[in-house]
């Protein structure tokens, strides 16, 4: 007796189970990165590739290389806490290797780099030494606009 | 009226299941009582880094456990930790992964600022504001690396994970840049950089701290507002001020168990 076998539908259903799961499969192998971490669900290489991008800061340590005595003087004065890089710049833009590449910034005329700490806010604690145009007498006198390097030494500021 | 024998007959299977579900009820309500409190108990005390701050155990078994303090009384609003992140990590304008919010308490309600960020420190408020100031407050804020981040939950391709020393990372060779962690984030820490077309955001300098540097706001910050260190050394300043217990996080109530410890935080900063 011919005509379509009694459990054709069947057949069916498996060929389009086993056609399903070799699409799922053939996705996967793509979609999925390789060398996925399936407990932490990520990618393995990222925690390599996150520690690529260069220094731009390289922190005191890495100034006192070459500005030893400087960094032992400053660190009889106030300034001591300070980072180098915070006024000066930082150290990927002053060196490179070992070359030096351009000169470690300096604002001669600016009054901001002082006054971005010195600066009087409500929200600073009273001991915080802040510029004020009354106090000290000394300040009522000056032109404004005078930058504070005509008085105060950076590295050791004296009041 | 008392009930016959034959009725008490009748009634009395059910009294026997209602008695279990009492004493089902019972036990039941004492068992989530326990877990809720012991559950609380994890949260206070020093002896949170024994139990677990959090119950939530990441991969492997790693040697450090970094965190970040942030002691808000020392912090002068200076900006130098928006400036060196900038640089350090090429964020772009406008954006950024800190910055610092200035919050004042005065008589009529709250101040809230931060111009860009603070890049630039801020400005002395208006005269109005500053003489009702009753207190005030520059507080630093950045990525939380939550030990439980919604952020990393809802990424739908595994490009924003934890790494098993705590830190919350990006995966920029993965990620699609469908913004949803952008929105999961509760501190508002992430953005799109729109020029990778990508989530960004603060790593705690991932790249500085594995070659043995601080991130990059650490270095700079001049009154050691912004400590970094690792739970898993004791003599470690973090360490002391975790042990010590006088911290605080943002949002407790998003039970998101953030790796950025507060001290002196302000109630109305959030």
């Amino acid at each position: 007796m011919s005509g379509p076998s009694p459990k054709s539908h069947l057949y069916r259903l498996g060929i389009i189970l086993v056609v399903g799961f070799v699409a799922f499969s053939v996705f996967m192998a793509i979609a999925v990165p390789a060398n996925w971490n399936y407990q932490g669900w990520y990618r393995l290489d990222a925690l390599e590739e996150l520690k690529e991008p260069p220094l731009v800061y390289g922190g005191n340590e890495s100034c006192a290389a070459c500005h030893d005595a400087i960094i032992n003087e400053v660190k009889k004065f106030k300034h001591r806490a300070l980072s180098c890089e915070s006024c000066h710049g930082p150290l990927a833009h002053h060196v490179k290797g070992k070359q030096k590449i351009a000169d470690a910034y300096i604002d001669d005329k600016g009054r901001w780099q002082c006054l971005n700490c010195h600066k009087k806010l409500v929200s600073k604690s009273l001991e915080f030494p802040v510029f004020s145009r009354e106090r000290p007498r000394e300040h009522t006198s000056i032109k404004p606009g005078t930058p504070c390097k005509s008085c105060h030494k950076p590295h050791h500021p004296t009041p | 009226m008392p009930k016959s024998h034959e009725e008490r007959e009748s009634i009395e299977p059910a009294a026997d299941s209602r008695r279990e579900f009492l004493i089902h009820l019972l036990t039941g309500t004492a068992s989530a009582t326990v877990l809720l409190v012991y559950g609380a108990g994890a949260f206070s005390g020093a002896q949170a880094r024994q139990e677990g701050y959090s119950e939530h155990a990441r991969d492997g078994e790693p040697d450090h456990d970094y965190a970040y303090v942030v002691d808000v009384a020392k912090c002068i609003g200076c900006g130098n930790c928006v400036r060196a992140c900038k640089l350090e990590n090429s964020v772009p304008d406008k954006l950024f992964r800190t910055w610092v919010e200035r919050y004042v308490l005065t008589n009529v309600g709250i101040h809230i600022d931060s111009p860009d960020g603070a890049i630039k420190g801020f400005e002395e408020l208006n005269a109005e504001i500053r003489n009702n100031s009753r207190r005030s407050h520059t507080v630093p804020k950045m990525c939380n690396h939550c030990r439980t981040p919604p952020c990393v939950q809802v990424c739908p391709v595994g490009a924003t994970f934890q790494s098993p020393e705590g830190f919350v990372l990006i995966d920029y060779n993965h990620c699609i840049g469908c913004g949803y962690c952008v929105q999961a984030c509760p501190y508002g820490a992430r953005f799109i950089n729109p020029d990778k077309h990508m989530a960004d955001k603060c790593t705690w300098c991932y790249h500085r701290v594995k070659r043995g540097k601080l991130p990059a706001c650490v270095t700079v910050c001049p009154t050691r507002t912004r400590l970094f260190g690792d739970l898993n050394d004791p003599e470690s300043e973090v360490a002391k001020i975790f042990d010590a217990d006088k911290w605080m996080i943002l949002r407790p109530e998003m039970d998101t168990e953030p790796f950025c410890f507060y001290v002196g935080l302000p109630r109305e900063a959030r």
